[in-house]
């Protein structure tokens, strides 16, 4: 009776048989709904929880290779989804759900992972306002850390040139999404920032266009992060669409909304930066002008002082020379031609009766010298009776008696040419 | 001498330093704080860096260089425009 005889499994039958039941009978892969319970993060890498909900409990494992995919942090009481298959490990007799894929039930994994990273950094001052650094305002040398097959590279550049011409870009290329991505983007980050004594560069963007959460995600991670809070230049971060925030945009010192902005935040706007110039310029002529109009008020008055002055002065010499022409009116010019016309004929009557003097005075002493003259001229004796006696024939004066013979003729001259011839006949001396 | 070594001290600002002073004099002057005396030789400052700053504005080119990691390939950097 073998339908009678009761059938006696080992421990190890019946586990393997179950195994095989299950194995055989469920889905290959199922996917449980349930909130995490007793977590448990084994120092070997692997995990160990159980999912729950109000009347039962599921043990679970997760294995290190699909926990390293996890991109949230599994948390007690969290509502998530577990996709794996059901195994039954034989040597314990238990079964229990080998996760391969966990994510948070409701919101996606990505989002949540986004929202605790978040948080966490927020936590540690990640994102202070007091951590941002200032952007220079007119910067020379932009470092670009992106794709460089990417759109966003020419957008970037395109944005930061349209505004402001004159700043040169510097290109690091880097992977912005995929494995690894993050890791390359911090280390291009590290890199530039030890060797930016000598590249100069005064402000970094890091960005890359729009995508899936899971596109964008390397900006989402601890390690660019960290990275971007040490770095030294000041980051600007422009990544994905308008709505997009990543964790890179909170803890960047500045965010574009998208890379087509990354320019309006980095750098001024050349049109304005003109019109400032342009309205420094006639600042500065406005004050010039006023202060050469303020001068020219000055010396306005100054010259208006000096003509006051020169008015006064004229008006003084004026003054001066009425008073002298009243003066001098005073004086009658005729009356002082008729002193002096009288001056002079009292002159000239002087002068002439002198001169009459003296020219009479002459006059009696010549008369008187011509008197004398003549009566020294022999002739003029002769009117006086006296005569002038002469030899006839030696012509000369008689003056002796020795100057005549007897016999001599003598010529007697009287007054008037008048002369008498006669013979000498007597000689004698009176006296003796 | 002394007003070309002024000059050239201009021309070696950068823009922002050279908009920052123009700013400044500006300022200054529209604030009174400059003496009547000292405005001609401010107009004369204000506007060498008013033409220095046009004058890097026109000279603006449109330059880029990709710099790579050291490590990878050097310090070899590359003109691409």
């Amino acid at each position: 009776m073998q339908n009678n005889k009761t059938k006696i499994y080992t421990v190890s039958q019946i586990n393997s048989l179950i195994k095989g039941i299950l194995d055989n009978n469920l889905p290959r892969r199922l996917t449980i709904t349930g909130e995490i319970t007793d977590w448990k993060l084994h120092s070997s890498g692997h995990c160990y929880f159980s999912l729950k909900d109000e009347n039962s409990t599921l043990p679970c494992v997760m294995w290190k290779s699909s926990f390293a995919r996890v991109k949230f942090q599994p948390e007690n009481g969290l509502a998530v989804l577990g996709t794996g298959f059901i195994d039954v490990y034989v040597p314990h007799g238990r079964y229990q759900l080998i996760v391969d894929r966990l994510i948070p039930a409701g919101v996606g994994a990505l989002q949540l992972a986004f929202e605790q990273m978040v948080k966490k950094l927020q936590a540690q001052g990640l994102f202070d306002e007091a951590h941002k650094q200032p952007l220079p305002e007119y910067p020379e040398r932009i470092g670009i850390l992106t794709s460089e097959s990417g759109a966003a590279f020419e957008d970037i550049k395109d944005s930061i040139w349209s505004r402001w011409p004159c700043v040169k870009l510097f290109l690091y290329p880097v992977p912005v999404q995929g494995e690894g991505a993050a890791e390359e983007i911090a280390e291009g980050l590290r890199d530039i920032n030890r060797r930016n004594r000598k590249l100069k560069l005064d402000i970094l963007i890091v960005g890359r266009g729009g995508g899936s959460l899971e596109d964008l995600w390397a900006f989402n991670e601890e390690v660019l992060a960290r990275v971007i809070f040490d770095s030294k230049i000041p980051v600007i971060s422009a990544v994905g669409h308008e709505i997009d925030t990543t964790v890179a945009d909170l803890v960047a010192d500045a965010r574009a909304s998208t890379p087509t902005k990354a320019g309006v935040v980095a750098v001024p706007d050349m049109q304005k930066v003109l019109g400032d110039l342009e309205s420094y310029q006639s600042s500065l002529n406005n004050n010039i002008t006023l202060c050469l109009r303020y001068a020219e008020q000055q010396f306005d008055e100054s010259a208006g002082n000096i003509a006051d002055a020169v008015k006064e002065f004229l008006a003084e010499r004026r003054e001066r020379l009425y008073r002298s022409f009243e003066q001098i009116v005073k004086i009658e010019p005729h009356q002082l031609l008729g002193k002096v016309r009288d001056d002079l004929n009292h002159l000239k009557n002087r002068v002439s009766t002198t001169i009459q003097t003296i020219v009479n005075k002459h006059r009696i002493q010549l008369t008187a010298q011509s008197n004398l003259l003549t009566g020294l001229n022999p002739k003029s004796v002769l009117k006086r009776g006296y005569s002038i006696t002469t030899n006839k024939k030696t012509g000369r004066l008689i003056r002796k008696l020795e100057d005549v013979q007897i016999a001599d003729d003598i010529i007697t001259e009287l007054v008037e040419e008048n002369l008498i011839e006669s013979k000498v006949t007597n000689k004698q001396n009176r006296i003796e | 001498m002394a007003k070309n070594e002024k000059k050239n001290d201009i021309n070696k600002l950068s823009f922002e330093d050279a908009i920052k002073k123009l700013g400044s004099i500006v300022q200054k002057i529209e604030q009174g704080e400059i003496p009547l005396q000292d405005s001609l030789a401010q107009y004369e400052k204000g506007m060498a860096l008013i033409k220095h700053c046009r004058g890097i504005l026109q000279k603006a080119e449109k330059r880029i260089e990709k710099i790579t990691e050291e490590k990878k390939t050097g310090d070899r950097s590359q003109k691409t425009e």
